[in-house]
Order: C-alpha cells, then structure tokens, then sequence
C-alpha cells in the first residue's frame, strides 16, 4: 500500500480551518464536561419532553451514513465507474456520520460510560435502542472493511479476491444499512405507542428513503466542496446530471411520504393527532414550512439541468439537508410535545446554549475526522485522463465480472482520477 | 520585564489551563472507571426484598373519594427521597370536570375535558381528582424498550428500576404512556436527616418511578400514599387472593383503567362511585412549582 499522505504543507486556510473545529470541539467537550460531572441539567429536555436535538442529531447523523452506501451501491452494482473519485471518500463520509451519529447517543445518555457496556455486558433483547446500537457497530465494521479493501485496490496491492471482496462489500453494504441500520432506527421511534406522531409501520420507510436523500445529497456536497477548495475538477458533468436525476427521485419519494405522514396524522383527527397537528402548525411551523417547502423546492430545481451541475448540487444540497434536519426535529420535538395528559400545561422543549455547543462540537469532530482521514488517506488513484471520459455506462454485475476477468485487476478497471482545471 | 518567548507562553498556559480545569476531569475519569468496572453503590438485594410467591399485587383509587388535597404526592415524596430538583414528583394529582355530566360519574381520562388542570390550588365539590403515577403495566412499554434491562418486571406485579444498570437513555420516559417516570437532571440532594435509609438514594443520570413503595408492601405495610389518604380512596392489595379488599372492590364496583386501549395492562383501577356525600374535605397541599419543561399558568 502506499505510504499514508501528510497533513504538511497545506495552506493558511487549511490550518485556520482546522483551528476553528478545535475551538468548537473544545468548547462542547467543556460543556460535556459539565453534564459528567453535575448531570444533564443544563440541557432543554425534560421529564416531560426526555429526548431533544441529540436524538433529532442521532436520527440525521444515521441518515447520512447511508450515503456511503448510495454511492457504493451506484459504482459497483450499476457500474457508474465515473463515481469512483468520490467512492473512497463517500466511505469515510459514512464511516465519520455513524461516528458521530455514537457521539450524539454517548453525550445524551445520563450515565455514559455505563452506556459502553450496552450490547455485550448489559442487554435487553427486546430494546430496539439495543438492536439499532449494536447495528452502527457492524455497520462500523462494514465500512471499516470496505474502506481497506478499496484503498488496497487504489493503490493497486489488491489482489482479484481482496478487488472483489471491496465490491461486494459495496453492494451488500446496501441492504445491510437499509434493512438493519436505518430501519431499525426509525423504528425506535415507530414502535412508541405512547406517541401518536411516532407510533406509525410508516416511519422506518420514511427513516430509510430521507436518509438516502440526505446522505447522497451530503456526498454529492462534499464531492463539490472538495473540487472547489482544491480547484479541480473531480467529477465531470455528465455525473453531475446523473447524480442530479438520482437525487430527485429520492427527494420525490421522501416529499410522498411527508405529505403522507401528516395527511394522515389530520385526517384522523384524533385527541393527541389533533394535539400535534396544532402544535406543527403553530409553534413548529417554521420547521415544517422549510421541510416540506424545502423538499419541494430542491424537487422542482432538479427537473432542470441547470441545477443539475457542481454549482446547482451544492445549494440543492443545501436546501435538502436544511428540509431533512428539520423534519427530524420536528419528528423528535414535537412527537413528544403532546401531552400525554389534558391539564398537563403548555409543554415546551427550547434547546439551551450549552446543549447547541455540545452538539455544534460533535459535528465539528465529524468535519475534522473527515478532513483528516481524507487527506491522510489515498483516496483516489491520480491518471491524467479525467474519469468521465473513460467511464462505462450501464455495465450491469455480468459485464462488471468479465471486465474484471479481463482486465485481471481492479484498479485498471474502475480506478481513475482528476485533470487540472484549464 | 523579562520577556517570555513564545514556547515559554504556551507552556505556561498549557500548565494554567491543566490547574483550573483538572479536578474536573479527574473526577469525571473516577466517575467513569467506577461506571464501567464498578458494581455499584446501591445493590438491588439490599434494597429490594424478594418477589412475594403467589401474589399479584395491585391498586384501586376510588375517584368518588378522591378530594384532591395531594398528601399522597407530598407523602410519596418523603418517602422516596425524591429530591426537589424532580419536579412533579411520582404523583400528579388532576382536577377534572365530570365527563357524564348528567349522572357525576367519572367515565375515564380520554374524555377529559380542556379544564383539566393538575394546578389547582383550591378544591372544588363540583369537580373531580384524579392521582396519576406508574401503573406497574404487565405489558409494561418501558420494560420492553429498555436497553439493558434496568426497568423489570417481578412477577408479583411491580415495575422496577436497577439504578445500577440504567444508562440515562430516557427510551423508558418517551414509552411510557402514562408520563411516570423522572430523570434525575441533576445530581439529587435530600438533606440527610430527611433520608429515608431503606430507600437508595439515585445518582445524576438515572431514571426513576412509582415503586409502589416496595421496600415497604414487600415487608407486609401499605404503600405510604395508601397510608396517608385522609378519605382512604386508595387501597392496595394481593389480586391473587379472591378474599383481598382489592378484588372485591374491582370485581363489584364499576371501574376503569388509564389508556387501556394500548393493552398495557396497567395494574392501577379507578373506580367510578358517585361522590361520597360525608367526605371530608382538607385544605389541598400547594401545587407543585420550578416545573421543567413545563409552562403553565397561575391560578
């Protein structure tokens, strides 16, 4: 394999970069510090509403992972080979988000340390927090896996046994996060017959599709961030567009189910549906104007091609991961704002300073590990030819095996790198 | 002034920073070492006398002689060590308006009307109250979602919590759907000669509930809120022995169970008697205040 990258000898910016994560990962960790010592006092929640934006941050950062897997699934198993640049760094992408999709679920606990015995030493077998938990570990593993196997094929010390394991974990990576990880943690929510918003077989679908959405549109963001601030073209075009079309088709079917979702919830109209229903529409409208307005919007930009470039991506991404996030407060949030009981009062749930610093610093390490690991890391193969001149449409898994019998090796096949920008 | 160069700088601020914030961590590193490898403060055996063999114990409250004064709640408080910082405490006592207006029977919670309040501060001979706490369900939702098995179920009829074994995840409180269970938010402070011994006291982090006092029924006592009532609207009982108070009253009286749509099976019944005429009526006990989470209005 070939030697590890260095971070030297980046520019100015980089460091200055690197120095503003550190300040908000040390200003979280200060804070996080507070609640280990006197308890989670200083956070929003409260017995009446026990889960706020650490949970709503779990439920995204899991969302996302799943963009690795889209990714993957696109390169190997529909043999799009001009995804290949963003490939590796799609599995990292997925590898830092379940990462600190852990830290979300580690600083809310009330006894954390506790929490690390969860699946091994203490275990509930009936506990979908207990099957979704152990989940991100073999998802962990997975990625883990298919991230040695591919830099070994990059780096052209793949063996054809090891270049086929990598892509066949690509593939099964798919169901295994779809099925298992991200459905299951949907269901942690579904399964709650307490909460009218949460007890529907709808939500793990729902979980499933926006995390697709969310997390293809993160890697297509990083893929185009990444360009930009190293001023070359990773992806061609024609990717673009495709990636493009992908992304609606995903964003369509989260918009279904939404409508859905909240259709149903006022149609039925009952005691605590209608409860929810009001609060949605009152206190939480914002949330629920940019999410379903959010999703809508990104849908109509990508029907036109001109959005459907580096540019176009990266504020369609935007508004996608904006609509996403704030579907998944809305759906911690106001789930439980309901009151289980009339009379209760007016229950509220407003996250306080310290609680946004713990979680702004959790999204910082994900940024840094990201930033680190993928300049670290060999994560593309550089050729001079620029890939989506040479990429292979449509190459189903047949023609994929007798490219690769042909070829005798994975890196000629699939890897490929950048061209200077003119 | 001699001037300090700038490796000088860093490792003096490297030394202030260490000093000021190193209790911290080492307290936080003692607290962590102890929850990995730690047995605990409190053991369940000590606290927790055995499950009683053949017995299923349960409650009735009868609403005809509820008068909402909340000595049960003020009571249960005392008992429990439940610290201010937990707030309501196990019991949330409401005040409602009868749902059958014509014949002043309770007919159940799902037709509370918007009235409802658990803030009164004077009683009211034309309205009814209702206590709410944890129904010990025996298909208890927060037993099921429990990660690590801290919240069980005996078979004698409680619902427990291993305070050893909970990790603070709160899946249990978003489960519940009766809202009866406390996190301890903050780290708990009963002034010690308040404490109650045969009750552990909890640590920051944990979650906490309704135990039907069971280091007292387990030993033969009464609960303390069955204890206290001044108008003896709650009774509590073995469900298995056919000759028990309890059995009596659930199987001749007309009655009701909270949420009994969800097929939690709670083990709390409600009886709906019209108002007892020579009930005695106390001055109520203040409503709970520094409510989290909660915004309501004074009365």
């Amino acid at each position: 394999m070939k030697k590890f990258r260095s971070l030297k000898n980046k520019s100015r910016s980089f460091y200055i970069f690197i120095a503003i994560l550190l300040a908000f990962i040390a200003v979280g960790q200060f804070n996080w510090m507070r609640y280990l010592t006197h308890g989670p006092g200083p956070t929003g929640s409260s017995d009446m509403v026990p889960w706020g934006i650490y949970i709503s941050g779990l439920a995204y950062f899991i969302g996302l992972s799943a963009g690795a897997t889209i990714v993957g699934l696109v390169h190997h198993g529909f043999g799009r080979h001009d995804y290949q640049p963003i490939a590796i760094r799609s599995i990292i992408l997925g590898l830092v988000c379940i990462f600190g999709a852990t830290q979300f679920v580690l600083v809310d606990l009330g006894v954390p340390f506790r929490g690390l015995k969860v699946p091994i030493i203490l275990h509930n077998l009936t506990s979908l927090f207990l099957v979704s938990s152990t989940s991100y570990y073999g998802f962990m593993g997975i990625l883990g896996a298919e991230l040695f196997f591919s830099i070994k094929v990059i780096t052209g010390k793949a063996s054809p046994r090891e270049a086929a394991i990598s892509k066949w974990l690509g593939i099964l990576a798919v169901p295994y996060a779809l099925w298992v990880v991200h459905a299951f943690t949907g269901s942690i929510f579904g399964v709650v017959k307490a909460r009218e918003m949460w007890n529907t077989p709808m939500l793990p679908v729902h979980f499933v599709i926006s995390a697709i959405a969310s997390g293809f549109a993160l890697a297509i963001m990083a893929g185009v961030i990444i360009s930009k601030a190293e001023k070359r073209d990773l992806l061609g075009p024609e990717t673009y567009n495709h990636m493009g079309k992908l992304l609606a088709f995903f964003v369509l079917l989260t918009v279904f189910l939404d409508f859905f979702d909240y259709f149903i919830l006022r149609y039925s109209a009952k005691l605590e549906a209608m409860e929810t229903w009001d609060i949605i529409t009152t206190r939480y409208i914002t949330t629920f104007v940019l999410n379903i307005g959010g999703l809508v919007t990104a849908f109509i930009m990508l029907l036109y091609k001109r959005w459907r470039t580096a540019n176009g991506l990266l504020v369609v991404g935007a508004i996608i991961q904006i609509a996403i996030i704030s579907y998944r407060i809305n759906l911690v949030s106001v789930g439980q704002l309901a009151p289980l009981f009339p009379g209760m009062g007016h229950i509220q749930y407003i996250p306080t300073f310290s609680e946004i610093t713990v979680a702004l610093g959790i999204i910082a390490i994900v940024i840094l590990l990201y930033t680190v690991l993928t300049n670290v890391l060999p994560v593309e193969e550089i050729v001079e030819k620029p890939m989506h001149q040479v990429r292979d449409f449509g190459r189903g898994f047949g023609k994929a095996k007798e490219a690769f019998a042909e070829s005798g090796h994975m890196a000629e096949t699939f890897g490929r790198g950048f061209h200077k920008r003119e | 002034m001699k001037k300090i160069n700038r490796r000088e700088f860093v490792k003096l601020a490297s030394v202030a920073g260490a000093s000021t914030f190193m209790p911290e961590p080492l307290k936080v590193l003692r607290d962590a070492i102890g929850q990995i490898f730690g047995t605990g403060q409190h053991s369940k055996v000590e606290y927790v006398p055995k499950p009683v063999t053949n017995a299923k114990f349960g409650m009735v409250i009868d609403l005809g002689k509820c008068m909402g004064c909340r000595r049960c709640a003020y009571a249960c408080k005392r008992e429990n060590n439940v610290p201010d910082t937990i707030s309501p405490p196990y019991i949330m006592v409401f005040e409602t308006e009868s749902a059958t207006g014509t014949t002043g029977h309770f007919a159940s919670p799902e037709m509370m009307g918007r009235g409802t309040t658990m803030y009164y501060t004077k009683l009211r001979k034309d309205k009814w109250y209702m206590p709410v706490q944890c129904n010990h369900c025996d298909n208890a939702p927060c037993v099921q979602v429990c990660p690590t098995g801290a919240s069980y179920k005996d078979p004698d009829g409680y619902v427990l919590i291993d305070y050893d074994k909970c990790i603070g995840c709160r899946y249990c409180m978003t489960a519940c759907p009766y809202g009866a269970r406390r996190f301890n938010w903050w780290e708990p402070h009963v002034p010690h000669d308040r404490q109650n011994p045969l009750v552990p006291m909890r640590r920051h982090g944990v979650v906490e509930k309704c135990t039907f006092c069971v280091h007292r029924t387990r030993r033969g006592k009464f609960t303390r809120c069955v204890e206290v009532c001044p108008n003896k609207a709650r009774t509590f009982g073995n469900f298995n022995d056919p000759d028990s108070e309890v059995r009596k009253l659930v199987e001749n009286e007309r009655n009701f169970r909270l949420k009994e749509v969800l097929n939690t099976g709670p083990r709390i019944w409600y009886l709906t008697k019209p108002k007892e005429k020579n009930m005695q009526w106390y001055r109520p006990l203040p409503p709970f205040d520094n409510l989290r989470g909660i915004m309501h209005e004074k009365i």
